[in-house]
């Protein structure tokens, strides 16, 4: 990529050379991401990449945090979505509030923490504690949770959870919390909408990986497969769409880094996503169907990225910024 | 069409609603187990008729549409009797009445590793030795292969220029030395079906284990995928509609009306529709035994594709509450049906191929 620099290649091999030599990916899907990968992460500085060095974070530049965020995502996106977690939602959620003090716990990898940005309606009771049950949260095993109940709260830990069998980004826990907990209102506003907002790019580089993942895996098997006597490779229709698939990648690569903006980039992700991760599952026919391959888990992160993050909500977003006006809709 | 099988198609819905509740299916599907108490309760009950394709289509269309991994599960032990209905001896097809009551699990060994729709290219092989055939070799992702009692296994049994002459089918049963089932787990979805992976180490066969006529076995095969590609198209189909049933649960429930979602759901009603249409249509012809294989082949590669479509904009549109087990596991189980049965990729050459051919 031309808008790249020797720094950031560097950056890239290294999120890539770790991946290889720390991470098991099957095993973390099976066992999840656990406290002996969350210091290696730390210790890289990846778990804290946004976060101020006066924190003991990286405080990364975008380009940088798009890289670490691309490349794990590449590897087991799990990761990049703890990592996207922390720098993308938490970060923002507690920024300028008292709770910065958690911040170097966080960036070290000391303090596991989670944001709610599943859910849009909650019916928690508020008295000294928060009472109430709250669905679909994932990295249940966190310290402390921000939640976006009109408001920005952050509940303190521990939480009695009931964990869920979940198909998407498997390295985490997923579940539901039954709070009785202390909290604290950080901000008397919710931050959520502008957060995520704010996150396009972020959740556009996590995309990227799952399409650079699934399309290396596809191009690869097409390289080593025979069938009817033939390569994969040699089959026209196969190819031409890989090749387009390819192409596409290269382009979502290419407005990302150069931030051209980030709702053309953010929509371009979401809508390449699905279609590409499921025609990677299909290339690899049977194989394709099995976790061994590795390569049936970036449909599953795809769907439920694109699922969770996109819908009439960002739809209507671009369509302001395209129209430069709020616009009302029958 | 199929409207005389109303009162049938209601009964299969209602035994699947009572029996496939979302706790069973997630508990199968977690555990990648067989339900086999439910194959039989399907049997005790009536739901499978295999002397009426009609009523077999029409129950595993319904029974995919409440959960397509239960639902494969109890529709497919019988996988493979259309080989021995068509082609077998008259000792053969006595023994299918074994089959059909619940006695014996049936399996189909084809696929291979080395090459998934390959059919021609097997190296799996049965050496003719006096009156005996000698069975080496292995298949992969074989319905039934760890649960079943017998299986209708194609072998090469003599080496000729083309590739798909001198391939043979053969009944053989699993209790017999040198086989071996190794239970294949990690599935995405459709995981309280069984699929092993299968060895033959010298299983010595009897000539009366012979299916039909030695050598014309890739065409019991291919007659067979004419039969068997309309049941996977209404699997699919089952799919699909059930997908669509959450989504319109759910539209309803939360009193959704903005004009995207109208727009969305209209597309995915209208794709379930075409796919019925061409479902039906295919399967009318066969069920005249008057096959049309580019049809099948069209109601199988597009049965399948809505299957997906449907699954991945229940996912979408249902956003964040599409994270439930019941939701998530329609998508995981949709994928398949791009796959089994011949790739979407090998429908489409069958078509083409059909169409150039003017038949």
């Amino acid at each position: 990529m031309s808008n790249l620099n020797e720094e950031n290649n560097i950056l890239r091999d290294t999120v890539r050379e770790f991946c290889e030599k720390n991470l098991d990916e099957k095993k973390i899907e099976e066992e999840k991401i656990d406290n002996n990968i969350n210091s290696l992460l730390a210790s890289q500085g990846f778990l804290g990449a946004k976060i101020s060095s006066k924190y003991g974070g990286s405080e990364l530049d975008d380009i940088s945090y798009h890289i670490i965020l691309e490349e794990f995502s590449k590897y087991l996106p799990s990761i990049a979505m703890k990592i996207f977690m922390i720098n993308s939602l938490y970060l923002p959620s507690v920024i300028n509030t008292e709770y910065e003090s958690y911040l170097p716990d966080v960036s070290s990898g000391k303090m596991n923490v989670s944001v709610d940005f599943m859910n849009n309606k909650y019916k928690l009771e508020y008295s000294n504690n928060v009472n109430g049950t709250v669905e679909n949260i994932l990295n249940t095993d966190a310290e402390n949770i921000v939640l976006f109940d009109g408001k920005t709260t952050i509940v303190e830990g521990p939480f009695k959870t009931r964990e869920k069998d979940f198909m998407g980004f498997k390295g985490l826990k997923f579940g539901s919390i039954e709070l009785n907990n202390k909290y604290n209102v950080i901000d008397k506003n919710s931050r959520k909408e502008k957060i995520m907002e704010n996150s396009y790019n972020d959740l556009s580089a996590i995309a990227l990986g799952i399409i650079s993942g699934a399309i290396d895996k596809a191009m690869n098997y097409s390289r080593v497969r025979t069938v009817f006597g033939a390569y994969l490779k040699n089959y026209e229709p196969l190819v031409f769409k890989l090749s387009e698939m390819y192409s596409k990648e290269n382009i979502l690569r290419s407005i990302l880094y150069s931030n051209l903006d980030k709702y053309y980039t953010f929509n371009f992700a979401m809508n390449s996503i699905v279609e590409i991760a499921r025609f990677s599952v299909n290339t690899h026919g049977g194989y394709g169907y099995f976790k061994d391959f590795g390569v049936e888990k970036f449909y599953r992160d795809a769907i439920i990225l694109k699922s969770v993050f996109y819908g009439n909500n960002e739809l209507k977003q671009l369509s302001n910024h395209i129209y430069s006006e709020k616009l009302t809709f029958i | 069409m199929f409207e005389e099988y109303d009162d049938y198609r209601k009964q299969i819905r209602e035994f699947g609603l009572k029996e496939f509740t979302d706790e069973v299916a997630a508990k199968y599907d977690r555990g990648e187990e067989y339900p086999d108490y439910l194959r039989k309760k399907s049997l005790s009950v009536g739901i499978i008729d295999m002397h009426n394709p009609a009523k077999i289509l029409i129950s595993i269309e319904e029974l995919c549409r409440v959960d397509a991994g239960l639902g494969i599960s109890v529709t497919t032990p019988y996988f493979g009797a259309e080989v021995l209905m068509l082609f077998g001896n008259d000792k053969q097809k006595e023994f299918l009445n074994d089959v059909y009551s619940g006695k014996y699990v049936l399996g189909l060994g084809v696929t291979e590793a080395s090459g998934g729709s390959d059919v021609a290219h097997i190296k799996t092989t049965a050496t003719k030795k006096g009156d005996k055939y000698i069975l080496n070799g292995s298949k992969m992702f074989i319905t039934n292969g760890a649960i079943a009692d017998y299986l209708v296994v194609l072998a090469r049994t003599s080496d000729e220029d083309k590739p798909h002459h001198g391939l043979s089918t053969f009944l053989l049963s699993t209790k017999l030395n040198g086989f071996k089932a190794n239970k294949l787990t990690g599935k995405l979805g459709v995981r309280a079906t069984n699929t092993a992976e299968l060895t033959f180490n010298n299983i010595e066969l009897n000539s009366e284990d012979l299916i039909g006529e030695e050598g014309k076995g890739f065409y019991y095969i291919m007659a067979f995928f004419n039969i068997s590609r309309i049941y996977v198209a209404a699997q699919a189909l089952g799919i699909a509609e059930g997908a669509f049933d959450k989504i319109q649960d759910y539209i309803k429930a939360n009193e959704i009306k903005d004009e995207n979602t109208m727009f969305e759901i209209a597309d995915v009603a209208t794709r379930i529709e075409a796919a019925k249409e061409l479902t039906y249509n295919a399967a009318s012809y066969l069920f005249k035994f008057e096959p049309r294989p580019q049809l099948t082949s069209m109601a199988k590669a597009y049965a399948g594709e809505t299957a997906v479509y449907a699954s991945e904009k229940a996912m979408e549109i249902l956003g964040t509450n599409s994270l439930e087990e019941n939701v998530e596991r329609i998508f995981r189980n949709a994928k398949i049906m791009e796959i089994w049965e011949g790739t979407s990729e090998v429908e489409k050459l069958v078509i083409s191929r059909f169409i150039l051919k003017g038949e």
